[in-house]
């Protein structure tokens, strides 16, 4: 699906509402403040996923979107292994760097992903009036392309473009960069976008 | 450095549902649950790579690299139209993972499409060498034709292996 100027802005807005609320959580639970980039909407090709993604070692805790929708696609809190090491760290107060993730860490970064998204998630239906319920956290510390490629590979035989949406959030005290990605399958994008066209237009 | 491919040859990024057929390396990236299988011609020192996604096409003809339904009659044939016989070739494949334990109701993609591989090769008699499939980790892999068709993979933790 193909989204005007005007439903992209709109798409934009809904995600700089929702990672706004997911940035507050984050700020809370780091007790430093947290800055959030503007979202960015890509519409890229399956064979293409490798030049925005690549073998880069990271976190990702994947929530399936369900509710109205049952398989509504994806939101990925996604976190670069060094700063989910300082991002944990910071909530256990510890300093080590040159670790290995264990389980510890595990439980953390699910935990983070989870109120982030449902945070995220929480705002976005409160605006629409349209439920996204995140199904249980699914984490991964692996290749980057790897983990994303596999929830692209699960949203459909048809699929050969995925819009992303993300949204940067960062905390420099404790130089944790972190995004919020949402990958809508396209009945939800179409229902996304309709929504926030109604709610323009004062409908 | 025996491995390192020549100045002049430029190593070709295989993406999703793309595949290549030549003598230079070639690879692809992060394989998850797809897979990346190689079939190699020991006699004309050529070979080809796909970068396959889902097990099954449905019918859907557009991106034949993508499903291991067409990928696998494609490259044959395009090995065959580079003068290759079928009793030449060889295959290895890697990635097949499932990188996220729970989904609910989704089957195991990355399971099915190394079962799909592996069947689809046996019907068309090109034997599967070797394989390194499923678990739970993502794997990069490289394909050197000029070099005896030599596989190597790294995983994200850092281990390299060959096939």
């Amino acid at each position: 699906m193909k989204l005007s100027t005007v439903q992209a802005d709109a798409i934009q807005e809904l995600g700089n509402i929702g990672a706004a609320h997911a940035a507050t959580t984050l700020s809370q639970m780091l007790g430093s403040s947290v800055e959030m980039s503007v979202p960015a909407i890509k519409a890229i090709d399956i064979a293409e996923l490798g030049t925005y993604m690549g073998e880069e070692p990271a976190a990702m805790v994947a929530f399936e979107l369900q509710g109205e929708i049952p398989h509504g696609g994806f939101v990925v809190f996604y976190i670069s292994r060094e700063s989910a090491i300082r991002l944990t760290n910071t909530m256990l107060g510890l300093t080590e760097m040159n670790r290995t993730m264990n389980e510890m860490d595990e439980s953390a970064l699910i935990e983070v992903g989870n109120i982030m998204v449902s945070a995220f998630l929480d705002a976005t239906a409160e605006l629409l009036g349209f439920v996204m319920l995140p199904s249980p956290p699914a984490l991964t510390v692996d290749m980057a392309h790897a983990a994303m490629s596999s929830l692209i590979a699960q949203m459909g035989v048809e699929i050969d473009e995925v819009l992303l949406f993300s949204t940067e959030l960062t905390c420099e005290e404790h130089k944790i960069d972190s995004d919020i990605i949402m990958m809508p399958e396209t009945t939800t994008l179409a229902r996304i976008v309709e929504l926030m066209e109604n709610m323009m237009k004062g409908i | 450095m025996p491995d390192a491919p020549n100045q002049n040859t430029q190593t070709a990024m295989i993406g999703i549902g793309e595949y290549r057929v030549g003598s230079f390396p070639m690879m692809t990236i992060g394989l998850g649950s797809c897979i990346g299988l190689t079939i190699y011609d020991d006699n004309l020192k050529i070979g080809a790579m796909v970068h396959i996604m889902l097990p099954d096409s449905a019918g859907r003809k557009d991106r034949p690299g993508k499903y291991a339904d067409t990928a696998i009659p494609l490259l044959l044939k395009e090995l065959t139209a580079l003068g290759s016989k079928n009793r030449s070739l060889v295959a290895k494949m890697a990635g097949g993972a499932c990188m996220f334990e729970y989904f609910g109701t989704n089957l195991n993609i990355g399971e099915r499409n190394s079962d799909t591989v592996r069947s689809l090769l046996k019907q068309y008699n090109i034997p599967l060498l070797r394989e390194d499939v499923g678990g739970k980790v993502g794997r990069s892999v490289t394909f050197l034709p000029s070099n005896g068709g030599k596989v190597s993979i790294r995983r994200a933790d850092g281990t390299v292996g060959e096939l």
